[in-house]
């Protein structure tokens, strides 16, 4: 006798993360209007949910040892492994940023709480996002998570640049999911479908060449709608106004996570919605990649905020991830692999910010850097360690991700593609190490106090600094977990 | 022998690590502990020269997987060239340690970039395979970068900008090349084996060969620097500090020959041979071209600066002549000029210690007050000229007796390199050593301290040794050169 439950697939170990960050922001709600709640409280409530969410996670790898690759509620939601890889990181982001956007929160004095719920469902959306099979579900989980990153970039009230970030970012963003949901509305309309797998069977069905327009248009316009969030260039105008303009201390978090849920979702879609029309995207990919890197390259060359150089710098990277993302096993893989070293140096870059400027600043000019190592040696190193893997210098991570990424590329004969990303590589060296010459090298009067950092903040920095150097050394575990999210897809 | 290898790589990393733990208090110590641990690296290269390794053509010693799904290997081998050049590197990181004013000597930021730039050289020499060059050839300009922007001169900014940018643009073509390369073993292999035996037996058609070799040698040609190429390395001379000028002259330049010997030719031997001519005219005009806007220079860093284009302008032709006897000549006159320019630097950064100035104008007759300094300056401009007996003759003796079979009117030409040398390093000591004394600030400058004298002493043994008895250092390149030149040969043969 089969339950209702069963025939639906209920199973909430699933969606079992989303529900922990749920669950979290609910306790957190509840200490707030009931109880006046000591503040270090809420801290020991929203980390040990990250916890539980992490815990959640590990949960769903038994699930997927048992039960395979499988969807759940009614084919809404997928456990495989680009979900399990999407869940991991952001688990891992929220537990790297979580020093930041705990200071951050606490200084907003009346609002804490208000803040840390917003961060949890944010997180909590974009979790549901990579967990999506239908693509309402993943509209869905993008809207939680995008509209509490709108509210997130205009907390503090007080500052005209954080308000007008988080109206720019509201109003585009809304934007770009309307023309995904319409994308949606289009795939529908043409083939009444609206899931990853359903896409894949309907293309085969139907035959790679005998695929309406509508289809195709709804298809860019889904991708269209998820690379404004990775902000690839023309879809870009957003991320240096709200980069510099939300406060410091969430940049590393906002970026990170909208990247991570965005790209995995772009590699499910190349690998297995679209993988026997993928060469028709080819164009519109080319030409993104190199407007993304043209453009962000050109922008980053004379800028004198430095949140604003690493936004176009987002906007480079977001170049190199998506140039592998249609390409193969190894393309995909090399792109996640990019994804995963790039965000671990955004988020360090980041934290450094915060710890030097103050977690509620939000422009951030580069000369405030001047005369940073005097005093600061430890935060000097680990931001240089950082800037030089987002440059791609050898013996970092970042280099060992344009290598495969590029030598893949070349493996298709994508020359083009390849000079331009290199011609990009050697214009990036000039204003990745400008900040570098003025924290580090340039002599000036002006000299930054010793600033005290928490240990907490310490260990951070060194864990993500150590790792930025370790997979620039030894990146073979990390090359073969990335290989085994896509190798059984192509 | 994996072990000596490895600690070759580890011992100055290991340094430079120490180096940073100490605490600023214990400012005296930072020099003795660099000293030490580059004494050690030194000992062991020459252990390496009296084993077999030292006089073998490159093999490969021990492997490491690096990304296996990919097949990509890092592997770590050594040759008699290497083992050269290691030790050249090793002695002038030790003695330019030594040589250092104490404003350097008590930074421990200064002591651990020079000795973080020993491992990221000597990781060049060891590499047995494009990708860990490739990554080392890259490793050396972090530390380079410090060196010249913190501790340079007035127009550091500009001049490490410069640097750093003409290198990147060079690697991007080697990066590119390492790319093509890669793909094309994968071809063969299905794996994207990159060492050095692999890329032997590989089979390159004629336009691919001819592809790589450009994109190789143009990357690596930046770092001679070759004619055209060379703008950058006045002026990082110039701003560089003192021991920073020392490695860039005696170790840095010679990474790009050693590119060419190690990757471009015996490799891509169809592109060099299709090439050759092209990089002998253009060497040629560096020589001549070097050595006299030397002698125009009013500043002695610049005009050593510019004596190193000319210099290595001998290097180049002796390479693109191919022969046995002129690619020998070749490896020989890459140690000699990395001792002789290495000295030259050092001795002008005594002098400017001393007066904060390097203008010739401002000098004239300080014989008088430093007999050692003028006798010292002399002895190794003499060397640097190629006076028969010291060291920079037997270079460049065999690079022009070796080129001219090959070439006979280009060699012609370069000959006359060897009188202008005379002439600018001549007139540039007239200028600065003999007359009175011209400027009342030089009547009072100290001679040579025991520490300075000592460290360019062994400097001076080599010279001397390398002069007056060529044969020694010869015995152990004959295997490498006799290796390359016989490649080259075979290849011929074929056509």
């Amino acid at each position: 006798m089969n339950s209702i439950s069963e025939i639906l697939s209920f199973n909430f170990l699933a969606i079992g993360p989303t529900l922990a960050l749920v669950l979290t922001t609910l306790v957190l709600l509840f200490c707030t209007i009931t109880i006046s709640t000591p503040v270090y409280i809420k801290k020991y409530i929203t980390f040990s949910g990250i916890i539980i969410t992490l815990f959640t996670i590990f949960l769903k790898f038994g699930l997927f040892a048992s039960e395979g690759v499988n969807s759940y509620f009614s084919e809404k939601i997928l456990v495989d492994e680009f979900s399990l890889v999407g869940n991991v990181i952001i688990g891992l982001v929220l537990l790297l940023t979580f020093n930041s956007f705990w200071k951050t929160s606490k200084e907003i004095d009346n609002k804490t709480t208000e803040a840390l719920i917003l961060v949890l469902m944010s997180a909590s959306g974009f979790l549901l996002m990579v967990d999506a099979e239908n693509f309402i579900m993943l509209f869905i989980g993008l809207e939680i998570g995008s509209i509490s990153l709108y509210a997130l970039a205009g907390l503090n009230r007080g500052d005209q640049l954080s308000n007008e970030a988080s109206l720019k970012y509201f109003l585009l963003g809304s934007l770009a999911s309307c023309i995904l949901i319409y994308g949606v509305a289009l795939l529908y309309v043409s083939l009444s479908i609206s899931g990853v797998y359903e896409t894949n069977i309907a293309i085969n069905f139907i035959g790679p060449n005998n695929i309406p327009l509508t289809t195709l248009i709804g298809l860019i316009m889904i991708i269209v709608g998820l690379l404004f969030k990775v902000a690839a260039a023309p879809f870009q105008a957003w991320a240096p106004d709200v980069y510099q303009g939300s406060p410091t201390g969430y940049v590393g978090y906002m970026a990170a996570v909208a990247k991570v849920s965005s790209f995995i979702v772009l590699a499910r879609l190349s690998a297995i919605s679209l993988r026997f029309i993928i060469d028709k995207f080819d164009l519109f990919f080319t030409a993104v990649v190199i407007l993304s890197v043209l453009a962000g390259a050109l922008f980053a060359t004379n800028q004198t905020d430095i949140k604003r150089l690493i936004a176009y710098s987002g906007v480079i990277q977001s170049g190199f991830i998506l140039s592998g993302i249609s390409f193969g096993v190894s393309g995909i893989s090399a792109s996640i692999f990019y994804l995963i070293t790039y965000i671990i140096q955004l988020i360090g870059v980041f934290t450094v910010f915060s710890i030097i400027s103050g977690q509620l600043s939000s422009d951030f000019k580069i000369s405030n850097l001047s005369g940073l190592f005097k005093e600061n040696k430890f935060l000097t190193i680990a931001f240089s360690v950082f800037m030089l893997g987002i440059a791609g210098l050898p013996l970092t991570s970042g280099f060992v991700s344009k290598f495969i990424l590029i030598t893949n590329l070349w493996s298709y004969e994508k020359y083009l593609i390849v000079t331009i990303l290199m011609l990009t590589t050697v214009a990036g060296f000039y204003f990745y190490l400008r900040p570098i010459w003025v924290a580090a090298i340039e002599k000036s009067d002006n000299v930054i106090e010793k600033i005290k950092i928490s240990i907490s903040d310490k260990v951070l920095l060194g864990f993500m600094a150590a790792l930025t150097i370790y997979f620039g050394l030894l990146p073979n575990t990390l090359v073969n977990i990335t290989r085994w999210m896509v190798e059984n897809y192509l | 022998m994996t072990g000596i290898i490895l600690s070759l790589l580890l011992v100055p990393l290991i340094s430079s690590f120490l180096v940073f733990m100490v605490p600023n208090s214990r400012k005296e110590i930072f020099r003795p502990i660099g000293i030490i641990f580059s004494l050690i690296t030194l000992t062991q290269c020459f252990y390496l020269l009296f084993t077999d390794y030292g006089k073998t053509k490159f093999i490969i010693l021990s492997n490491y997987n690096w990304i296996q799904s990919y097949g990509l290997e890092i592997s770590l081998g050594i040759s008699g060239m290497s083992t050269l050049l290691l030790l050249l590197t090793s002695l002038l990181v030790c003695v330019s340690l030594l040589s250092i004013g104490n404003e350097h000597a008590e930074s421990k930021g200064f002591i651990g970039s020079l000795l973080a730039l020993h491992f990221a050289v000597n990781g060049v020499f060891v590499s047995g395979d494009l990708i860990s060059l490739f990554i080392f050839f890259e490793a050396l300009l972090i530390p380079m970068y410090f060196l010249m922007g913190i501790w340079g001169g007035e127009n550091r900014r500009y001049a490490t900008i410069k640097f750093i940018l003409y290198t990147v643009f060079g690697s991007v073509f080697i990066f590119i090349g390492t790319v093509y390369t890669a793909v094309i073993s994968y071809g063969t292999n299905r794996a994207l084996a990159l060492d050095f035996d692999t890329l032997a037996n590989l089979e390159f058609s004629s336009s691919q060969s001819k592809t790589l070799f450009l994109l190789f040698t143009f990357g690596f040609l930046i770092k001679v620097p070759l004619f055209p190429l060379h703008t950058w390395l006045p002026d990082a001379h110039v701003e560089a500090p003192t021991a920073g000028s020392i490695l860039l002259a005696g170790v840095l330049l010679k990474v790009g020959a050693y590119g060419i010997l190690r990757v471009s030719i015996p490799f891509f031997t169809e592109g060099f041979l299709t090439y050759k001519n092209l990089i002998a005219v253009l060497s040629v005009i560096g020589i001549i071209y070097g050595a006299i806007v030397a002698i125009a220079q009013i500043d002695i860093k610049k005009l050593i600066a510019y004596s190193s284009v000319s210099h290595m302008g001998y290097v180049m032709l002796g390479i693109s002549a191919g022969g046995y006897l002129s690619i020998e000549g070749a490896i020989i006159q890459m140690i000699n000029h990395g001792i002789t320019s290495g000295a030259l630097f050092m001795l002008v950064g005594f002098l400017y210690e001393r007066r904060h100035t390097r203008n010739i104008s401002s000098f004239g007759g300080i014989k008088i007050t430093m007999p050692k300094y003028a006798a010292i300056f002399l002895f190794t401009s003499f060397a640097s000229i190629g006076l028969p007996g010291l060291n920079g003759f037997v270079g460049e003796f065999m690079i022009l007796m070796g080129s001219y079979n090959s070439y006979k009117i280009l060699t012609s030409i370069a000959a006359f390199g060897v009188v202008l040398a005379a002439i600018y390093m001549l007139w540039a000591y007239q200028r600065i050593f003999t007359g009175p004394i011209s400027n009342e600030k030089n009547e009072n400058l100290k001679d040579l301290n025991i520490r300075e004298t000592l460290s360019i002493a062994p400097l001076m043994l080599f010279m001397l040794f390398i002069g007056i008895y060529p044969s020694y250092i010869e015995s152990f390149v004959i295997q490498e050169a006799g290796f390359i030149s016989e490649t080259i040969a075979i290849f011929k043969d074929l056509k």
